[in-house]
């Protein structure tokens, strides 16, 4: 506790100081390995605003991680008095983290988030590869429509949709349950998930399925054998698409499911915090955080992928 | 006795006639290459008999049985694809595998039988120190070699050959051929090879088959494709540079440029028919002058002369000459339909 009051206290020394001895290192790395000559000197000296630069720029794309961050450390009177975002003024504190942990559903949350997204992503992968793998091979004028207008179903806007998909929910018995919202998300999820690993599976070459059709194999042997170890990193990267489309809901959860322990991530955080016009910024912050950190290194890892899915859908669909 | 059999094979893409009728067999062991230029249905006739595509109307058996609406697991075919289709995601050793684990449990294959027959076919293909390698780690004449190892290893009845040697560069080419044709004698297989190539179909095949918009112009050896053609189609399309064809009154008459010489070469004049031909132009191609030039009376398209170099005739341009067909060698062709005519006596006819 004292140790992170400390750090925490002194956030920007520790910082600016961890970045100096970071390129301090790999000048002196450089040097170790190319000698301490005029030319490596004044390459260091040609590289250095492209660096800085890029160091101003990745402060822009960190800063409001940074400020969620500091602020959920922050007490009260330190937050609301001559807002200051970057430091201290303070003892910084973890009440409102415990708050978030123990006086919230914040872990019910959590837990019904994963739940929800681990089976709709279950749900959509059943129902989508194989449309997805139909319609990349029915280069047909139909096959191509028929691929369309099943997009066109993903630009329906929830808001359209969630008195109807009440009606139907309430009919199935399955309000105020996250199996509400397994039923309901595939909606969205399939169409576009479909869209994208339509445009995977248009880049594996069909003399590949062909040569396993020759070679002794039936079709959904060689879909299993050759096309889809062939689009793996696209299939990645249409579930992290998929999860993370689960995640962000808002709508459907926020109307389907009335009791707070049912809830998922995206209503659970601003129904318990935000009280009237009351914010409870810093355990709103925090919550949000935990969450972002590991989707976006998951988005990282595969970004590429990602862009290539749908400028494929796009450009070959 | 023949070992394929294609009755009135057809294919309609829409209102593309791609394969229009077509009737041939192929001979247990041969080597049978389909000739034709791009967009003649060659391909499409290959797709049907490896059974990825399903014919519009007719009939394919192989080894006696009816394999028409089989799919292609159950034909006992292979093939080697234009672009090899090697799986990218799998080394050598298991690309030449593949085929025989679809087959694990029917022939009762375990890993020891498996790993044994890719050796051995690897060994045949001198592939077999590659066997750990990525695809995309071979060049091309290496992935050919795998292709060829991943079609050979389960002893396909027939083995098709889909242009296998156009991705590789000139040099490779003459090479891979040579090694094909002894591949092909050794194991004794039924193999049917694609192209668009005449070098290739006449140094490989036993037997040609002359394809033309989607059907079958001519059947048979290297040599009857090129000194017997069937039509004006095949005798155009063969040899380089290509047959003269002159129009005349009642049909058309051609012959080949290397039959076409300077009058005072031919030791036996009676039996030629003489021609005054004026030169426009003289390439010297080394072991050969190509000869540019008009016949009298047909002025309106070139014709053409392959005189040796080794013979010591001048050819000057802008010059008459008179130069000399062998009788032999005029072929006839109907003039609306193109296809062949045979005269008893050429002499009158011309």
């Amino acid at each position: 506790m004292a140790a992170l009051t400390w750090i925490l206290s002194n956030f920007w020394a520790l910082l600016v100081i961890a970045l100096v001895l970071l390129v301090g290192l790999r000048i002196a790395w450089r040097i170790h390995k190319y000698g301490a000559t005029r030319a490596e000197f004044s390459h260091i000296l040609r590289r250095s605003p492209f660096y800085i630069v890029v160091l101003v720029f990745c402060f822009f794309a960190v800063s409001p991680f940074l400020i969620m961050f500091l602020h959920t450390f922050k007490t009260d009177g330190d937050l609301y008095r001559r807002p200051q975002p970057f430091i201290f003024r303070q003892e910084p504190t973890i009440e409102h983290l415990d708050a978030l942990f123990n006086n919230t559903a914040y872990l019910d949350f959590i837990r019904n988030s994963i739940v929800v997204g681990v089976a709709v992503v279950i749900i959509t992968l059943v129902l989508s590869l194989p449309a997805a793998y139909a319609l990349a091979r029915l280069t047909g004028r139909w096959g191509e429509r028929a691929g369309i207008l099943m997009f066109l179903v993903y630009l329906l806007p929830p808001t359209l949709l969630f008195i109807p998909m009440f009606r139907i929910v309430v009919l199935l018995g399955l309000k105020d349950s996250p199996l509400a919202l397994i039923v309901v998300y595939p909606t969205f999820t399939v169409p576009f998930s479909m869209w994208l690993l339509q445009g995977f599976f248009k880049a594996v070459p069909p003399e590949l399925e062909e040569a396993a059709l020759v070679d002794g194999y039936n079709r959904v042997e060689a879909f299993l054998r050759v096309v889809l170890p062939l689009s793996l990193p696209g299939i990645i990267s249409t579930v992290v698409f998929t999860f993370t489309l689960t995640l962000h809901e808002f709508i459907y959860g926020l109307v389907f499911i009335a009791d707070t322990r049912q809830r998922t991530l995206s209503v659970g955080v601003p129904t318990e915090l935000i009280l009237g016009d009351v914010y409870f910024w810093q355990p709103l912050l925090a919550a949000a955080l935990i969450i972002a950190i590991p989707v976006g290194l998951a988005y990282n890892l595969f970004l590429d992928s990602l862009v290539q899915g749908f400028t494929m859908g796009a450009v070959k669909g | 006795m023949s070992l394929v059999q294609i009755s009135g094979l057809k294919k309609y893409f829409d209102t593309v006639h791609a394969v229009d009728g077509v009737d041939l067999e192929i001979k247990q062991g041969e080597f049978l290459v389909i000739l034709g230029p791009s967009g003649c249905g060659k391909t499409t006739l290959m797709r049907m008999i490896a059974g990825l595509e399903k014919p519009s109307a007719g009939q394919i058996s192989i080894g006696g049985a009816d394999v028409t609406a089989l799919p292609p697991r159950k034909r006992g075919v292979s093939m080697v694809f234009q672009s090899y289709a090697l799986y990218p995601h799998m080394n050598v050793f298991n690309n030449i595998a593949f085929p025989l684990r679809a087959q694990r449990r029917e022939k009762k294959f375990d890993k020891r039988v498996i790993r044994e027959k890719v050796e051995d076919t690897a060994r045949l293909l001198e592939i077999d120190m590659l066997l750990d390698r990525r695809p995309r780690q071979l060049s091309g004449g290496q992935r050919q070699r795998v292709a060829i190892a991943r079609a050979m290893v389960t002893q396909p009845a027939v083995l098709l050959l889909d242009e296998p040697l156009s991705n590789l560069d000139a040099k490779l080419r003459a090479n891979a051929r040579d090694e094909l044709k002894d591949f092909q004698r050794s194991s004794d297989i039924t193999a049917v090879f694609v192209t668009h190539d005449q070098i290739e179909a006449m140094g490989l095949g036993d037997r040609i088959v002359v394809m033309s918009e989607g059907k079958i112009q001519q059947v048979g050896t290297p040599q009857q494709i090129y000194d017997d053609p069937a039509n004006e189609f095949v005798a155009t399309f063969l040899g380089s540079p290509s047959m003269n064809i002159i129009a005349s009154a009642h049909h058309k008459f051609g012959f080949r440029p290397e039959h076409f010489l300077p009058k005072t070469l031919n030791d036996n004049p009676e039996n030629a028919r003489i021609f005054h031909y004026f030169v426009k132009r003289v390439e010297y191609l080394g072991s050969d002058r190509l000869v540019y030039g008009y016949v009298q009376g047909h002025d309106s398209h070139l014709t053409l002369a392959k005189v040796p170099s080794n013979v010591r005739v001048s050819l000057d341009v802008e010059t008459d000459y008179e130069f000399a067909v062998h009788y032999r060698d005029l072929k006839f062709f109907d003039q609306r339909s193109g296809a062949r005519i045979t005269r008893r006596n050429p002499a009158e006819a011309l």
